[in-house]
C-alpha cells in the first residue's frame, strides 16, 4: 500500500499541490510571504502525519492546514494579479487607445476584486486562474458545491457592476 | 432563468433557450468580456523547487530533536522532583509517632516493636513513637484496646482519663468519653487515676464512670469478650451499652422515654445486629425499631 511517509509519494502530492496552495492562501489574503509560510506549514504539517494520513486525504488535509493557518488572524492586503500578456505579444498592430482601453479595464478589474468578500474573490480566482471545478472549491472550502456556485454568480454579478460602474 | 446562471453560464452549463436569452440582455458583453480577461489573470510566481527544498530541510532536521533530547530531559526533571520529594517525607515521617486507628464496626490487630501485641476495639486509635520504643514503651489510646506485653521495661498507656503502666502481663483498657475501664488478665497492672495509684492483680477491673470509682465484678474469661465477637456488661448503664452497640454496627441510635442510666448487665454479639439488639432490649423490657443505620429504642408498645 503507498504511503505518504514515502519520499516519492510525498514529493509527487507536494508537486500537485503546492502551487494551489500557495494560491489559495494568496487570493484569500493577498499576502506572499504568508502564503509561502502556509505551503511549508501545511506541508511539514503532513510529513509529521504521514502515517495518519492516507494519500486520498492527503489533499483536502494540506488546505484544511492553510487554512486553519491564518483563520481571522490576518487582514486581507490588497490582491496583486499578473496578466499573461497574449494580446500585447500576438497584437502589436494594434491601435495604442485599444491598448489603453485594455490596461484601464483591467485596472479596474484588479480593484473590483479587491472589493469583493474574500471568500467570493478565493471562488472566483481559484476557477479563473487554477481552473478548478465548483466541486473541487467546494472540497476546498468544505461547502457545497451550490454555495460556490452562489459565490461564483455573486462574484460576476457585483465585478460587471463595479467594472461598469453601475 | 435558473438560480446562480453566471455561475451555470461560466461553467457552461446553461441550456440552449437559456443561453440565447442571455445573449440577448444588454449585460451579455460585459460578462464576455470579463469572462475573457479574467482568464488572463495570473497569481504571482511561486517557487516550488525552494518551498520543497525548506520544507525537506525541516523533515530532515527534525527527527533526532523530538526522538531523543526532549524526553529523556523531561524524565530527569520529574526525576529529581521525586527524589528530593521521597527524601523529604522520609526523613520528616521519621520523626513522626506511628498511629494505628479503627473506624466504627471495625477492629484491627498491632504487632509493637517489642513483639508486643494491641488489639484495637471499634473507633479507637493508638500512637506511639517507633523510634524511642528502646528507651521507653509508651503508647497514649484512645478507645478500648486489649494488651499482651512481653515482658521487658515499664509499659505504659497514657489516655486522658489516667495512666496504666505495666512490667509485662495482659489486660484490656478502655477509654470513651467519661467511662474509663482497665481489666487485668495476667500479671499485674498498675493504673494511676487522679493522683491515686491501684495495683490490679489478675482477675479484677477498675472502672471509673462520670468521675466516679464504681466497683465491678471480675472478669470470668481470659480475655474481653470482644475478642470473641461479644460485649459483655456488668452493671453498666445503658447510655454506654448504646454507645458500644454505635461503635461495634456503625449505627446511630436514639431513645425515647427510657432511662439510661439504668443498669444493664448481659452480653450481646458483635456481628449479628438483631440478635444484639434483642439482647439489650428483652432483658431490659424495652422496644426497639430498627430502620436502615438508625435504631430508636423506646418503651411502651408504639414509637411516637
Amino acid at each position: 500500500m503507498s504511503n505518504v511517509c514515502e519520499d516519492q509519494i510525498f514529493s509527487s502530492i507536494f508537486k500537485a499541490h503546492s502551487k494551489t496552495v500557495f494560491n489559495y492562501i494568496y487570493y484569500k489574503f493577498g499576502n506572499a510571504e504568508k502564503a509561502n509560510d502556509a505551503v511549508q506549514e501545511a506541508f511539514v504539517k503532513l510529513w509529521e502525519n504521514c502515517a495518519k494520513v492516507s494519500p486520498e486525504k492527503a489533499k483536502s488535509y494540506v488546505y484544511t492546514v492553510a487554512n486553519n493557518l491564518y483563520l481571522n488572524v490576518i487582514k486581507a492586503e490588497k490582491v496583486r494579479l499578473k496578466y499573461a500578456n497574449s494580446v500585447d505579444d500576438h497584437s502589436s498592430n494594434l491601435s495604442p487607445e485599444f491598448l489603453m482601453e485594455e490596461k484601464q479595464y483591467r485596472e479596474k478589474l484588479e480593484n473590483a476584486l479587491n472589493e469583493l468578500p474574500e471568500n467570493q474573490r478565493t471562488t472566483f480566482l481559484l476557477n479563473r486562474i487554477d481552473g478548478k471545478k465548483y466541486a473541487e472549491i467546494a472540497e476546498m472550502e468544505g461547502v457545497s458545491i451550490k454555495a460556490i456556485e452562489k459565490r461564483m454568480h455573486l462574484a460576476l454579478k457585483s465585478l460587471r457592476e463595479q467594472i461598469d460602474g453601475i | 432563468m435558473q438560480e446562480n446562471y453566471l455561475a451555470k453560464w461560466l461553467n457552461g452549463e446553461l441550456s440552449e433557450e437559456e443561453l440565447a436569452e442571455f445573449k440577448k440582455s444588454d449585460e451579455y458583453a460585459s460578462y464576455q468580456k470579463l469572462k475573457e480577461v479574467s482568464s488572463t489573470l495570473k497569481a504571482p510566481d511561486f517557487d516550488m523547487d525552494q518551498a520543497f527544498e525548506r520544507i525537506n530541510e525541516e523533515r530532515m532536521g527534525q527527527t533526532p530533536k523530538v526522538i531523543t533530547l526532549n524526553p529523556f530531559k523531561k524524565f530527569l526533571k520529574v526525576a529529581a522532583v521525586i527524589a528530593i520529594m521521597l527524601a523529604g517525607s522520609y526523613f520528616y515521617l521519621n520523626t513522626l509517632d506511628e498511629s494505628i486507628s479503627t473506624q466504627f464496626a471495625e477492629r484491627t490487630e498491632v504487632t509493637l516493636p517489642d513483639n508486643s501485641e494491641i488489639f484495637l476495639n471499634a473507633d479507637s486509635q493508638i500512637s506511639y513513637s517507633k523510634k524511642n520504643w528502646d528507651k521507653e514503651r509508651n503508647v497514649s489510646l484512645n478507645g478500648e484496646a486489649f494488651f499482651k506485653v512481653a515482658k521487658g521495661k515499664k509499659f505504659t498507656v497514657a489516655t486522658d482519663h489516667g495512666t496504666v503502666a505495666v512490667l509485662g502481663t495482659q489486660f484490656n483498657v478502655e477509654n470513651r468519653k467519661s467511662f474509663f475501664e482497665v481489666t487485668c488478665y495476667e500479671g499485674l497492672v498498675s493504673v494511676a487515676f487522679n493522683n491515686q495509684e491501684t495495683k490490679l492483680p489478675a482477675g479484677s477491673s477498675f472502672l471509673v464512670i462520670n468521675g466516679k470509682l464504681v466497683d465491678t465484678s471480675q472478669p470470668k474469661e481470659a480475655q474481653p469478650s470482644w475478642m470473641n465477637n461479644e460485649s459483655s456488661f456488668e452493671g453498666i448503664p445503658l447510655e454506654y451499652v448504646f454507645a458500644e452497640l454505635e461503635r461495634q454496627f456503625n449505627v446511630h441510635v436514639k431513645t425515647e422515654n427510657i432511662n439510661t442510666a439504668l443498669l444493664f448487665t448481659g452480653t450481646f454479639n458483635n456481628t449479628d445486629l438483631n440478635m444484639a439488639l434483642k439482647s439489650i432490649s428483652t432483658p431490659s423490657q424495652i422496644h426497639y425499631k430498627l430502620e436502615g443505620d438508625n435504631v430508636l429504642f423506646y418503651a411502651g408498645n408504639t414509637p411516637q
